[in-house]
C-alpha cells in the first residue's frame, strides 16, 4: 500500500514515509532557519536511495523550500541583492567544479565515501563550533552579563584586499574577493553533498564579512535558491541523478512542514535553537562516521554500470 | 525474374544455411541420447509485456507448458525433467571489495564484469545436479555456476572470490535466483513455473528457455521472450531524463518554484 516506484532511482518507496520525511526535515528547517539540506540528503541515504541521486534529489527540494522562505525574509527586506549577486557568481563555478569532480568520483567508485567524509568534516566542525558557542552564551546570560554579537565598524584583514565594493543595503564596503570565494565554496558544497550550504554560509557572513545580522539570512537563502537550482540542472544534464518524482514528494512535504517550523521556533530562544541544531548537526556527522569506521556487513559492493 | 535467377538464389540460400550448420559450435549428439524416441517440450509465458509503472513493486510471471509424447514410441518409460532459464538483459556490473584505510572502509580497485545478466533465474523439477550431468549442464550455459562472466572462471582465487562475490550480491537482490522446485508438474505432462521479477528488474529483453531433460538428456528444448519496460508517467520521466536531460533539470526547477510559491501564499500572514 501507498508504494510508488521512482523512475531514476529504480526503488520502490514507501508514498507516505517519503511526504513525512519532507515534512519532518522542512519543519526542522523552518524552526532553525536553514535549508535543511544537511539532514535531508544523508536520511535519503540511510533509506536506500543511492547517495549520487540523493545529493542531486536533494538540491531540487532545497530549490523549493528556499523560494518560499526568501519570499517571507524580502518583504521585510532583508535581502542584499548586491552581496547575493556575488555569492552567486561565486556559487555557480562552485557547483560546475563540484558536480564534475562527483561524475569523476562515481566513475572510480568513491563518491559515496568523499561524500560521507565531506559530511563528517563539515557537519562535525559546524556542529562543535556551534554547540561551543550557544553553551557559552548560555552560561554568561546565566552570570548575568549581556553579549553582543557583533561589533560594528571593527577592521580585520578582509579590509586589506583588492577590488573593493560597495553593499549599501549591509552597509559594507569590502572586497569581492571574500564573498566570491564564499560563493564557491557553497556552490561546491550545494553540488556535493546535496546541501543549501546555509549552515556555513551564514557563520561566514557574519564573522568574515561582517554583515548585519538582519540581511544575513535573507541573502543567505536567496543566493541558495539559484546555487541549488544550477546544481539541479547540472546534476540532470551530466549525471542524470535528479528523480523529479523524489523530488516532488520531498518538497510537498518540505513546504507544509516548513510553515509549521517557522511558527515552533518562534517559541525559542535563539541560543536554545542554535543548541538543539548543533546537537543534531553533530549526531547526523556521528551517524556517517559510524558507518565509515563500522566493519561493513559485506566487504563486497556491486554497482550497475547504468544505475546509480 | 527469371526461373533460373529465383534457382540460383535458392542455392545461394540453401549454401548459406549449410555454412551456418557446418560452423554450429554445439554438435547435438553427446546430449541428445542418440536412438530414444522424441518427444517434444511446448511453453509460455503468462506475461509478454511487463509494464513498470508507478505502483511496480515486482511481479511474478508464470512458465507453463507440457511435454508432448504424441512422437515417441515408448512413452512410459524414463524419468521427465524441466528446467527453465530465464536470461535478463546483459550490461556491465562494477564489483568493489572495501579494504581499511587509516581507519575507514574504502572501496578498493573494482572488477568490471562487462557482459553479465541483469536477471538470471533457473527453475527446475529436482535439483539441477541432479537432472544431467555438468558437463550438459555447463554445455548448455544453466546455473549459476555455469555463467558466462566473460572470463575464465578457472582464474586466481581473488578472481573466484570477486566472482562469487557478485553472483551472491546479486543473489541478494533478487536478481540471481536457482530455485530447485520451481517447475511442477501436473500430472505428467504439464508443467508450470512461477519466476519473480523483483522491484529492482533492469528493463530490456528477456530470454526464457525451457529445457526438457529424459534420463539426464536433453530431449527437447523451446525458447520464448518477454519484455520488460518502464511505462506510463515513469516511461515519460525516465525518457525525458536521459534523452533531454537540459530540459528535465528546468522542469525539476520548475516544479521546485512553484511548489514554493504555492506554499507561501497558502501560509502566509502578513
Amino acid at each position: 500500500m501507498f508504494q510508488i516506484y521512482l523512475p531514476i532511482a529504480e526503488i520502490s518507496v514507501n508514498l507516505l514515509v517519503m511526504l513525512s520525511l519532507g515534512a519532518a526535515v522542512g519543519f526542522l528547517s523552518g524552526m532553525f532557519g536553514v535549508g535543511g539540506g544537511f539532514l535531508l540528503t544523508p536520511f535519503l541515504m540511510l533509506s536506500g536511495i543511492p547517495p549520487a541521486i540523493a545529493v542531486a534529489t536533494g538540491a531540487n527540494q532545497i530549490v523549493g523550500t528556499s523560494v518560499s522562505g526568501t519570499l517571507a525574509q524580502w518583504r521585510r527586506g532583508n535581502v542584499d541583492l548586491h552581496m547575493g549577486a556575488i555569492l552567486i557568481a561565486g556559487g555557480v563555478a562552485g557547483a560546475l567544479v563540484g558536480v564534475l569532480l562527483l561524475k569523476y568520483l562515481r566513475g572510480v567508485g568513491q563518491a559515496g565515501l568523499i561524500i560521507s567524509l565531506t559530511y563528517v568534516v563539515f557537519l562535525g566542525t559546524i556542529g562543535a563550533l556551534m554547540l561551543w558557542e550557544s553553551v557559552n552564551v548560555m552560561r554568561r546570560q546565566r552570570a548575568g552579563k549581556t553579549v553582543s554579537a557583533r561589533k560594528s565598524g571593527q577592521h580585520n584583514w578582509i579590509h586589506g584586499l583588492p577590488f573593493k565594493m560597495r553593499f549599501p543595503r549591509s552597509r559594507l564596503y569590502i572586497s569581492a574577493i571574500p564573498p566570491l570565494a564564499i560563493g564557491v565554496l557553497v556552490g561546491l558544497l550545494a553540488a556535493f553533498l546535496g546541501v543549501g550550504g546555509g549552515f556555513i554560509m551564514v557563520p561566514a557572513m557574519i564573522y568574515i564579512l561582517r554583515m548585519p545580522t538582519n540581511v544575513v539570512v535573507g541573502t543567505s537563502i536567496f543566493q541558495i535558491i539559484f546555487v541549488t537550482a544550477v546544481v539541479t540542472l547540472l546534476q540532470a544534464t551530466l549525471n542524470h541523478t535528479l528523480d523529479i518524482l523524489l523530488a516532488f514528494l520531498l518538497i510537498i512535504g518540505g513546504v507544509i512542514g516548513g510553515q509549521f517550523g517557522v511558527r515552533a521556533g518562534q517559541k525559542l530562544r535563539g541560543e536554545q535553537l542554535r543548541a538543539l541544531l548543533a546537537l543534531m548537526v553533530l549526531g547526523v556527522a556521528v551517524r556517517i562516521l559510524i558507518d565509515l569506521v563500522a566493519r561493513p556487513a559485506d566487504l563486497y559492493s556491486i554497482i550497475p554500470a547504468t544505475g546509480g | 525474374m527469371g526461373v533460373s535467377q529465383l534457382g540460383s538464389i535458392l542455392l545461394f540460400l540453401m549454401l548459406l544455411a549449410g555454412a551456418a550448420r557446418a560452423q554450429d559450435p554445439l554438435p547435438p549428439a553427446p546430449v541428445i541420447k542418440p536412438g530414444t524416441s522424441q518427444e517434444k517440450v511446448q511453453a509460455d509465458i503468462s506475461t509478454r509485456q511487463i509494464a513498470i509503472e508507478s505502483n511496480f513493486t515486482g511481479i511474478e510471471i508464470l512458465i507453463f507448458g507440457s511435454v508432448d509424447f504424441s512422437d515417441a514410441r515408448m512413452p512410459s518409460s524414463g524419468t521427465y525433467d524441466v528446467i527453465a532459464v530465464v536470461r535478463g538483459p546483459n550490461d556491465s556490473i562494477v564489483v568493489r571489495k572495501k579494504t581499511r584505510v587509516a581507519g575507514v572502509w574504502v572501496n578498493g580497485p573494482g572488477k568490471t564484469y562487462t557482459d553479465v545478466p541483469g536477471f538470471y533465474a533457473v527453475l527446475s523439477s529436482r535439483p539441477i545436479r541432479a537432472i544431467a550431468s555438468d558437463d550438459t549442464l555447463r554445455e548448455l550455459g544453466i546455473g549459476l555456476s555455469e555463467l558466462d562472466l566473460g572470463r575464465d572462471t578457472a582464474g586466481s582465487p581473488q578472481e573466484q572470490s570477486f566472482e562469487s562475490a557478485m553472483i551472491r550480491l546479486m543473489e541478494e537482490r533478487n536478481l540471481y535466483t536457482e530455485h530447485d522446485s520451481g517447475v511442477v508438474f501436473i500430472g505428467r505432462s504439464l508443467f508450470r513455473a512461477t519466476v519473480a521479477l523483483p522491484v529492482n528488474v533492469p528493463t530490456g529483453r528477456y530470454l526464457v528457455e525451457v529445457y526438457l531433460f529424459r534420463d539426464g538428456y536433453l530431449a527437447s528444448k523451446t525458447k520464448g521472450s518477454l519484455e520488460v519496460n518502464k511505462a506510463g508517467i515513469e516511461a515519460t520521466i525516465y525518457n525525458l531524463a536521459f534523452s533531454k536531460p537540459f530540459l528535465y533539470g528546468l522542469l525539476g526547477i520548475a516544479i521546485a518554484v512553484f511548489a514554493g510559491l504555492m506554499g507561501w501564499f497558502a501560509f502566509r500572514r502578513d
